[in-house]
């Protein structure tokens, strides 16, 4: 029962730390893009107030079932795979249903969000969201082959597609995924930046063309909900990036408070610095087309992606 | 004269092919005054023979005085690099002028623009009777004797203190005491 | 407890600055000043450092510009934008043109003066105003949000029919679907 109740515990601590994290990102990463356009910049908890805004405004508009719904599904995606995946290798405090779940799991469940959101924005029966979806899917068909390949090669090379069994491979060795297979680190870095979804890969919500895509007929508590699945989201696509190929954060050995904090401090500066990745390369680069991203993806990333796999059968 | 050769060619090609009066205005530009039903002509001819491929532009000028129309036709010449201007004066009561989009595809826009500025029609003009303005029901706006302001002061809230609105000039004059010069006073607002 | 004067005064402190810290602008210029927003938006004058933003859509968007001059034809779909907005909404009247028609006071097109066809909370004056003068405009707004005095949506719902008759007094072809809330 003690059992239980620590781990009911941990869930609600996990939900409050991604959504946390995320949003202070988003607004980070604002102050920064502000601050390279040579603007001083809303400060770093923009996102909060923004999304306080959102929930007290009224929506009074109604698109059907599946339009209350994709908010919902969304968070309830997002709060899912959150739980599933290891914040701190081995903690005491955020163990979670880490055990539960595998990679090939976790594939499927990071796309039920997408899923949801491609519903809602289908039945709220905008043009624009119709687009916005289609361009969504078809980018997602583009980054999520370099993904799985590379996914595919720590799967070969380890035997194992569970992620704590990964994390703890490369703590007991000391040595990361990313050096002991640097290609599928880099074909999943390329698909790290279409999964984030800044310029040039902003195709989804194109403002200046789609109206925002998907989400163009949802605003209020709905927009808001949305944005905080969206936060959580970036927050799990990074922790795991980090649990798989950076080598994780945290000890097994030691749970302790301080071991904890100090376990969570290497995890932002972890999942920071990869953060930045798709943050640089959008700042210096214009929108891409659809078929042009897909065409991105399916060259290098995905080459890079096969070489892994080739190295790690024969390594 | 020397440098207007090819101006006084091209205007004598056109006089000698049709009973027309023009003149040539400087360099790179020359005008004809045609009759309506000659119009059509002209510009098929100019067009075909003489290498005026581009119709730049096309407008109407309300000479309420004269109680007519001046529909102005602009072509271009890229080999010639001339600016020939076709002009032609219409009856003002029910005004009717000859569709040429027949000759340039683009002239069906200027036609439409026409229609509803000034109310002239043209026939078997395709495209709706709205260009710019939705829903008119008054007098084509850009007659002259349409009164815009007091259309404005009926239809429009207008916000209290802006209905004395003054010229510009009278009020520039007030303020530093001097008058109003003679050639300024016929365009003044206040008759 | 909910309905205490004073917990409920902390609540409306609290929504207020929320809405008035982030305002979402609709990103629809109706005439020649919407040319100023970008430079507002820009690093010279930087108005997210408000928490100011585009909003692509009506239904996302707090805030509503007028920019310049407002023919009629443009009229019919600002009303159609501003019912598709979502309360609490604001709108921002920009330049002489909505105030008093500006330099088309006496045009046969244009509109004289905007509140008599949506309810306007703050008006900029000038032709056109510079980014400055829009700036402590979005400022005035944010004063009026957190004193509570900017509620046009609940004054446009209440007064709809007078609303109404003007605006079918300039639109003669009235094929607006009707906007329940």
């Amino acid at each position: 029962m003690e059992d239980l109740g620590l781990k009911i515990f941990g869930a609600i601590l996990t939900t409050i730390l991604g959504f946390t994290v995320g949003m202070t990102y988003g607004g980070i990463v604002r102050k920064l893009t502000a601050r390279v356009q040579n603007r001083y910049g809303p400060p770093f908890y923009q996102n909060f107030l923004d999304l306080l805004k959102l929930q007290v405004k009224k929506t009074n508009i109604a698109h059907g079932f599946m339009g209350h719904m994709a908010p919902v599904w969304i968070i309830i995606a997002a709060v899912t795979v959150l739980l599933f995946i290891p914040i701190l290798n081995g903690n005491l405090w955020f163990p979670n249903m880490s055990f539960h779940g595998d990679l090939i799991f976790l594939l499927y469940m990071m796309v039920f969000g997408s899923l949801g959101m491609a519903l809602g924005a289908g039945q709220s029966g905008n043009p624009n969201s119709a687009i916005g979806v289609s361009r969504g899917l078809s980018q997602m068909v583009g980054f999520e082959i370099p993904f799985v390949l590379s996914l595919v090669a720590l799967m070969i090379q380890y035997e194992t597609t569970s992620v704590q069994e990964l994390t703890q491979i490369q703590h007991e060795t000391g040595v990361w995924n990313a050096i002991s297979n640097p290609f599928a680190f880099l074909a999943a870095l390329f698909a790290s930046l279409g999964m984030f979804r800044y310029s040039p890969f902003d195709i989804v919500g194109a403002p200046a063309e789609l109206a925002s895509g998907p989400v163009s007929e949802f605003g209020g508590k709905y927009l808001g909900t949305m944005m905080s699945g969206g936060a959580i989201f970036a927050f799990i696509k990074l922790t795991l990036y980090v649990h798989l190929f950076l080598g994780g954060a945290g000890n097994p050995d030691n749970t302790g408070i301080i071991a904890t904090l100090l376990g969570l401090g290497v995890l932002l500066i972890k999942t920071f610095t990869l953060y930045m990745v798709p943050v640089f390369y959008g700042w210096i680069n214009p929108r891409y087309r659809t078929e042009q991203a897909i065409q991105y993806f399916w060259r290098w990333p995905t080459a890079l992606g096969i070489i892994g796999v080739i190295w790690a059968v024969y390594s | 004269m020397t440098e207007l050769i090819k101006e006084q060619h091209l205007l004598d090609s056109l006089t000698s092919a049709f009973k027309i009066k023009g003149r040539v205005i400087r360099d790179r530009r020359v005008e004809v005054f045609a009759d309506k039903k000659m119009v059509s002509g002209i510009l098929l001819f100019a067009k075909k023979q003489l290498g005026f491929i581009h119709l730049a532009h096309m407008t109407c000028i309300d000479w309420i005085d004269e109680n007519k129309f001046e529909l102005i036709y602009t072509i271009w010449s890229p080999i010639e690099k001339i600016h020939l201007f076709v002009k032609t004066k219409i009856e003002r009561e029910n005004p009717e002028m000859e569709n040429i989009d027949s000759i340039w595809d683009q002239a069906n826009t200027y036609e439409r623009e026409i229609r509803e500025m000034f109310g002239i029609q043209f026939p078997g003009l395709i495209g709706e009777q709205d260009f710019a303005l939705e829903d008119w029901d008054e007098m084509p706006p850009m007659r002259k004797d349409f009164d815009t302001k007091k259309y404005a002061l009926e239809t429009y809230y207008q916000r209290p203190g802006r209905e004395d609105a003054k010229d510009v000039r009278e009020t520039i004059s007030e303020r530093s005491g001097t008058k109003v010069p003679d050639f300024a006073k016929k365009y003044s607002r206040e008759k | 407890m909910i309905n205490d004067k004073d917990s409920q005064k902390i609540v409306d402190y609290i929504q207020n600055f929320a809405r008035k810290q982030s305002l979402f602008v609709m990103a629809y210029g109706t005439g020649c000043g919407a040319i100023e927003i970008p430079a507002t938006m820009t690093s010279r004058y930087d108005a997210e450092r408000f928490g100011i933003r585009g909003a692509a859509t009506p239904r996302q968007a707090d805030v509503l510009l007028i920019t310049g001059y407002l023919a009629t034809k443009t009229l019919k779909r600002v009303i159609r934008v501003y019912e598709q907005m979502q309360e609490p909404k604001y709108v921002i009247g920009f330049g002489s043109c909505t105030i008093n028609g500006g330099m088309y006071f006496d045009s046969y097109n244009t509109i004289n003066a905007l509140e008599q066809y949506i309810p306007v909370d703050v008006y900029i004056n000038g032709c056109m105003p510079r980014p400055e003068s829009v700036i402590s405009g979005f400022v005035k707004l944010q004063e009026l949000i957190q004193q509570g005095k900017a509620d046009n949506g609940k004054k446009y719902r209440e007064n709809l029919e007078w609303y109404r008759t003007n605006q079918k007094k300039i639109i003669k072809n009235w094929k607006m679907p009707d906007y329940n809330w």
